[in-house]
């Protein structure tokens, strides 16, 4: 394909890869693997489909044909990846509470539901292009999964937050990496379906400074340990009345 | 190119929600919980508004549109205990969060049963108030908050042996002394 491209795009295009590697094999160490075997998958299958395209793009033995083609079905086996990483976050963070899982589950169903009709719809109206087929359904279909998994993940946000549920260090720093890079890749697809750009080298370079700061966020929750809670003292508990719910409570039970 | 523009401003809007929770969040670790901010609930008032038998009192002794007056009062008077205890079952779950990573075993195992049961309730009070705002549309019809109630209950025994643990000469309180 041998294009001429800036410092800046060779950059965003192999630093990151670069860095994701350091961080799986960080990761190789402790027992994280076996905790998060989806991301690390992700991780290693996102870092392999980004060198590919990178090789495939400047070299000349790779028509833009090859390209696309290897890129649309990165993207779909990425997609399913993303979907399965969705999986192990909600399990993260549901499992340890009983009392909101199944409840806390059927939310993020129902919004993947509602996430997929509206993929499905905005896959109906995007604007056509003269782009050969492969092209144009590359756009659709990158714009369909990132607006389903950015939704996904801004719903397990929007869970925790309005039940407060505890999000687990290494969980949360995922969620929010995984949720910056598809949320911003989202806009980006959003453009290009529309119409409203295409072929401009800044989508190129903002969802792959996306792609990075994510996995700088990767490397600061997973490398670096979060346990903050434990040096703070105990938290001051009010006097209160202990008889007196230790007879409701028997009452109660009785 | 409209939906192009709904689905920027919605992934916009998902960043910056993704973006604030995760300043909150290192805000919330630094500071840990407080179980000062938690408003004491008098649980004997609000059985007595949940309690099925008062109705069917109130509407033998009223008329029909006295007795859906009086309801809606008391249902707006049902929602306001169980916002508060929503928003107690959140500070609790802060409180709990934040003894879930100390060493002492039995601590912790409370911390974990207390943040379970505040997650309950909080759950539970989101059920009842959507149940108690259907009612208010239609007042004559029964209402079950007991869940609430005894999710309450609960609680304060997980937030007592939680505050027992960590300091025994405070438990914790998130009832009103009758």
């Amino acid at each position: 394909m041998l294009q001429a491209h800036s410092l800046l795009w060779h950059y965003l295009w192999i630093a990151p890869r670069i860095l994701t590697l350091t961080l799986v094999a960080a990761l190789l160490r402790g027992n994280f693997r076996r905790r998060y075997p989806i991301f690390f998958s992700y991780l290693i299958f996102s870092t392999i489909e980004g060198i590919c395209l990178y090789v495939f793009d400047v070299s000349s033995r790779f028509s833009p044909f090859t390209w696309w083609r290897a890129f649309l079905v990165g993207t779909i086996i990425e997609g399913l990846l993303k979907f399965a990483l969705i999986g192990e976050l909600v399990h993260h963070l549901l499992h340890p509470w009983p009392s909101i899982a199944k409840l806390g589950r059927n939310l993020i169903s129902g919004a993947g539901v509602v996430l997929v009709l509206g993929a499905s719809v905005a896959a109906a109206f995007a604007v056509p292009d003269n782009a050969p087929r492969v092209v144009g359904g590359a756009h659709i279909i990158s714009e369909a999964i990132y607006l389903t998994a950015a939704g996904l993940i801004a719903s397990i946000f929007v869970l925790a937050a309005y039940f407060h549920i505890p999000w687990e260090s290494t969980n949360f720093g995922i969620a929010v990496g995984a949720g910056f890079t598809w949320c911003l890749h989202l806009a980006v697809w959003a453009l290009v379906t529309g119409g409203v750009v295409r072929n401009q080298v800044w989508e190129d370079l903002a969802m792959e400074a996306a792609y990075h700061v994510s996995v700088l966020i990767w490397c600061y929750y997973l490398l670096i340990p979060h346990e903050v809670s434990i040096q703070n003292p105990a938290p001051a508990l009010p006097e209160g009345s202990l008889d007196l719910w230790n007879r409701e409570l028997e009452r109660l039970l009785q | 190119m409209t939906l192009a523009i709904v689905l920027i401003v919605a992934a916009l809007l998902g960043l910056s929600f993704i973006l604030g929770v995760t300043l909150s969040r290192s805000r919330q670790l630094v500071r840990g919980g407080s179980a000062k901010q938690i408003q004491p609930i008098d649980i004997e008032a609000f059985r007595n508004l949940v309690d099925p038998a008062e109705d069917e009192y109130l509407r033998h002794r009223l008329g029909a549109s006295d007795f859906r007056r009086v309801r809606r009062e008391r249902l707006l008077a049902m929602a306001a205990y169980v916002r508060v205890a929503g928003r107690n079952a959140a500070l609790l779950v802060r409180v709990g969060q934040s003894a879930l990573a100390v060493s002492d075993p039995h601590t912790a195992e409370a911390a974990r049963q207390l943040v379970d049961n505040a997650l309950l309730l909080r759950r539970n009070a989101t059920i009842a108030l959507l149940r108690i705002y259907g009612a208010l549309a239609w007042p004559t019809s029964g209402l079950a908050a007991t869940p609430v109630l005894r999710g309450y209950e609960r609680l304060s025994g997980s937030a007592m042996l939680l505050g027992r643990l960590q300091n025994p000469a405070m438990p914790v309180r998130i009832s009103a002394a009758s």
